[in-house]
């Protein structure tokens, strides 16, 4: 196992939900697919800090998309995972696997 | 546009202009997206609410606030070196506006100075907001204003529980000093013109210089003033009298009567008090100065002071009425209710010339304000020429700043690069102020009269001068460049500009108009404070003001000694006149000593009429050419039997007709018995003409004589000095021991307006300053309009129009903005130079002329300037100008 990934668990939640959503990642495509998996519902603001903080760690890359009117012509920012970043998140699952399994069965019933 | 939903616009705005430059758009977006599925889902109002609350969500995320640091964005060098560019490619508009800011911070930074060193008289004692001056107010109308305090209140106030501390101290002023030797003989003599004092150990308790106490070199606080006879002085004293000797228990003589031992050495009090004190004698050696005065409660000397400190907290009020119960305890009913005392707090001694101080300095708050407001009104004006030169020098650069745009520079880029070439201009300003002050304030200080002391050690300065700089570059710099960034760069490259306009107006010519109605202001005031000085000058005082005249001081009234001094002086060629008095017509010199006179039926104090008394022989009319109006002069005969009096103090006592009084008799306060008026003499003005003429009554009492005044009639190439040292070898041979103190009347008499006289100088120079500010920055502006009107003037000349047309074409417009400032700055000096000459009982009326001059001077100062610019502009050959499309 590579070095320990910190991320935290809203951050995480959002970095899956970045590979969830696929091509057309940004801000508020992130935030409806959160609600629409686990019915948390987030600030816009919440979902671009963690978005930029995944960013500044390098487990997102991101590029200004095209422009459309339901916006105000305003282009959205898309993002992209690393392949560091998709590294960072096999090793986040394997850390939580490896974790869960040595817990006591009933929690697996 | 209005059918579809949005978003509270000033929100967006808001997120667009705080977000980082790389987020906005997408925040933006997203919020915008988000708001309209919110008006899908619910109606539009509550969608804005969400809006904003979304929007406030961002402004709590750090990373919102975070910005891009841009290493390879770094343009400071850059911004040096372009500004360094520009102004060396415009030389001439540089040097204009750094002659302009020179002035502007060079006036600015010294008036700061003279405030602060005013302001801080007296302001670093321990107790100073608790410290009291003890002042006495009386008349019916409570118009006398005295610090003197009779001998015997003090003592009488020690049972005042509220009153913490108290000290006494008498100033005397001046006096004769001979240093004698061991054995007792006489060795040399000083005059100190001022610093003799008494006073009591506790002053130093009072009044102790607690940010910097004044050091005790040998001696002790406590117990060298406390024996009587004793004497300290200040460390110059000594070395004057004594060089390096050691000065303790030396004997020094006072006014050839009082001997002193000096017991004490301290350093010299600083310059900002008004404790002057140079020799302090004990406090405890007044009665022997004083004898039986000490237990007087009705007169006093001036110089007799008493400050107090007060327990925290206690009323003001309260101790002045237990002062006021003490007072009338001990004397007459229709003194104590016609003489009140006060407690003046001591950080408004230096402020207050009713009662004057001992440094014989005071300065109002309102010439404070004064001074303030020309400080600010330089800055401003500074600041106005600043930016009319800039923005009109801009239209040259409209190019430079239309391809910097284009090539990507910002509009902050732009600000910056501009508020750096400012920057720059203030800072060569501000070296060259700072260079000036150096050079100048010493003369400018004695010129003024005002002690100008800046000290380049001091942090204070420094700090102003940062302070300074900065405001100047913001003020002068702000607006250039925030207009100059704004500019539309396919506009600026075209060479269209529009500058700012507020309610229709050019901005620019509001500014001409602001600035020109301050320096007419001022210019009118000059005027006018000058037609003063004049009228004070040459009026005419009652006496022969333009006789040459010496007066000279004597400390001995011994009459043999006196007369064959007299006959010393007549002997000389060039001696015309000489008179003996006790005191002079006029002039700072006078001593002024006032008593009672009533008619013979007068009883009590309201009775009596307060006049000026003066001992004369019979050459002093004649000398002075004081006129009598009725009855004969005084002969020595007369001694202090008979009377002179002048119209005023007749027409007090009740006559009108001048032949009615001669003869009357009339009485004395005081124990002086009763008198005849033989005589009556014209008004003339012993004060300075800013007051009334008082009440004169001249007697022939021969031991009063003090002074000697000499009328000469000199040839014209006869050397004045000369004439002095004559004059001094006459009085050496007959006063050995004495120094010779003499003064010129005129000068004398000059010395009362010394306060206006340095008004008078202070708002030349600075009128001076302001025309010249002033014009620069006119010429900044029509440089403007003829850079700009350069194709007009070109096209007009082809289609045949002459020089003279294109002149008068620009000269109009700033005939009537002069014209407009002109008419603005009338009522406002009238105003105030009203104000001005309301202190003075005698002064001009204000006439037209002395408007319509200032006016028409600057009016033709600022046509000349743009007569030669317009004059260059028409005489261009137009081909030049039409050349390049």
């Amino acid at each position: 196992m590579s070095a320990p990934v910190y991320v935290g668990e809203l951050e995480e939640l959002i970095f899956s939900m970045v590979e969830v959503v696929g091509a057309d990642a940004y801000g508020v495509s992130i935030t409806r697919e959160l609600e629409a998996q686990t019915g948390r519902v987030i600030m816009i603001s919440s979902a671009h800090a963690a978005l930029h903080r995944l960013e500044e760690k390098g487990f997102l890359k991101s590029k200004m998309g095209g422009a459309s009117s339901a916006r105000g012509g305003r282009r959205k920012r898309l993002f992209q995972i690393t392949a560091f970043g998709r590294r960072a998140l096999g090793d986040l699952r394997d850390m939580r696997y490896s974790t869960w399994v040595q817990l006591p069965n009933y929690l697996n019933d | 546009m209005t059918d579809y939903p949005q978003p509270p616009k000033w929100a967006e705005t808001l997120i667009g202009r705080l977000a980082p430059e790389h987020l906005a758009e997408e925040i933006k977006g997203d919020l915008y997206e988000l708001f309209l599925s919110d008006v899908k889902d619910f109606d539009e109002s509550r969608a804005r609410r969400r809006y904003l609350w979304r929007a406030i969500g961002f402004l709590t995320k750090r990373f919102f606030w975070k910005r891009l640091t841009q290493p390879n964005h770094n343009m400071t060098g850059s911004y040096f070196k372009m500004a360094k560019r520009s102004l060396l490619a415009n030389k001439g508009t540089t040097a204009i506006n750094v002659a302009g800011l020179v002035i502007g911070i060079a006036s600015v930074l010294t008036i700061v100075s003279i405030v602060r060193f005013e302001l801080s008289f007296d302001t670093f004692h321990t107790d100073a907001g608790n410290i009291y001056r003890m002042v006495r107010v009386s008349g019916a109308d409570l118009s006398e204003f005295r610090t003197g305090i009779p001998y015997a209140v003090p003592p009488a106030m020690e049972n005042i529980s509220s009153i913490r501390k108290m000290t006494k101290l008498e100033y005397f002023g001046g006096a004769s000093v001979d240093i004698l030797s061991a054995d007792g003989s006489f060795e040399r003599q000083f005059v100190e013109e001022e610093g003799v004092v008494t006073v009591e150990p506790e002053f130093f308790e009072v009044i102790d210089f607690a940010d910097s106490p004044i050091e005790w070199i040998s001696g002790d606080p406590k117990t060298s003033l406390s024996e009587p006879g004793s004497l300290v002085v200040t460390r110059t004293i000594a070395k004057k009298y004594f060089g390096d000797d050691n000065p303790l228990g030396r004997t020094l003589r006072f006014q050839k009567a009082f001997d002193f031992k000096i017991t004490g050495v301290i350093e010299d009090f600083p310059s900002n008090t008004d404790f002057p004190f140079t020799m302090l004698m004990s406090y405890s050696s007044m009665p022997l100065l004083f004898k039986d005065r000490m237990s007087d409660w009705v007169s006093s000397n001036d110089g007799h002071a008493v400050y107090v400190v007060l327990r925290n907290g206690v009323e003001v009020k309260e101790v002045e009425e237990q002062i006021a119960k003490i007072h009338a305890a001990h004397v007459a009913k229709d003194l104590s209710a016609h003489r009140h005392y006060f407690l003046q707090p001591l950080r408004e001694v230096h402020f207050d010339p009713n009662f004057g101080t001992f440094s014989r300095r005071t300065i109002t708050h309102e010439t404070i304000l004064a001074l303030d407001l020309i400080a600010l009104c330089l800055m401003m004006v500074a600041c106005i020429n600043y930016v009319n030169l800039s923005t009109a020098q801009s239209t040259l650069r409209s190019k430079e700043i239309g391809m910097r745009k284009i090539m990507g520079g910002s509009q902050k880029n732009l600000v910056v690069q501009f508020l750096t070439e400012t920057l720059i201009v203030v800072l060569l300003a501000a070296l060259a102020a700072v260079g000036l002050i150096g050079v100048f304030t010493p003369s400018l200080g004695s010129m003024l009269g005002l002690q100008v002391s800046i000290n380049f050690s001091d942090s204070f300065f420094w700090l102003t001068l940062a302070s300074i700089i900065a405001v100047f570059t913001i003020c002068a710099g702000m607006y250039p460049a925030l207009l100059i960034s704004r500019f539309n760069p396919l506009k600026a490259i075209k060479n269209q500009f529009t500058t700012g306009r507020v309610a229709g107006v050019s901005l620019r010519k509001t500014l001409v108009v602001i600035q020109f109605t301050a320096t007419q202001v001022l210019t009118v005031a000059t005027f006018i404070v000058v037609a003063q000085m004049e009228f004070f000058r040459n009026v005419d005082m009652g006496f022969d003001r333009n006789a040459t005249v010496i007066t000279i001081r004597l400390l001995n009234n011994d009459r043999s000694l006196l007369s064959s001094f007299e006959s010393e002086l007549r002997r000389l060629p060039f001696v015309q006149n000489v008179a003996k008095s006790f005191t002079l017509p006029s002039g700072v010199d006078r001593n002024r000593n006032s008593r009672n006179i009533g008619n013979p039926g007068a009883t009590n104090v309201q009775d009596y009429f307060p006049y000026e008394y003066s001992a004369i022989d019979e050459n002093f009319l004649d000398l002075y050419g004081i006129r009598l109006l009725a009855g004969r002069n005084l002969t020595l005969a007369d001694s202090g039997k008979n009377i002179l009096v002048n119209e005023a103090l007749m027409k007090n006592l009740g006559y009108t007709d001048p032949q009615d009084i001669v003869g009357a008799e009339v009485k004395l306060g005081g124990n002086d018995g009763k008198v005849h008026v033989v005589g009556v003499i014209n008004n003339y003005y012993g004060n300075s003409l800013k007051e009334r003429v008082d009440n004169i009554a001249l007697d022939a009492n021969t031991s009063r004589y003090r002074q000697v005044s000499v009328r000469l009639d000199l040839a014209a190439d006869q050397d004045m000095t000369e004439v002095v040292t004559k004059l001094e070898q006459a009085w050496k041979s007959i006063y050995p021991e004495h120094v010779f103190q003499f003064r010129f009347l005129d000068e004398n008499i000059a010395m009362f307006y010394e306060q206006e006289l340095k008004y008078s100088r202070l708002f030349q120079l600075f009128s001076a300053m302001f025309v010249v500010i002033g014009c620069l920055g006119l010429y900044g502006l029509v440089s403007f309009v003829v850079n700009r009107k350069g194709k007009e003037i070109a096209v007009r000349k082809t289609l045949g129009a002459s020089v003279r047309n294109i002149i008068i074409m620009f000269s109009r417009e700033y005939v009537a903005l002069i014209a407009l400032s002109f008419a603005l700055a009338v009522p406002i000096a009238w105003y105030g130079v009203n104000e001005w000459l309301m202190n003075f009982e005698n002064h001009i009326d204000v006439q037209w002329w002395l408007f319509a001059a200032p006016g028409v001077i600057v009016l033709s100062i600022a046509l000349g300037v743009v007569f030669i610019k317009s004059f260059n502009a028409a005489m261009a050959n137009p081909v030049n100008k039409l050349r390049n499309e």
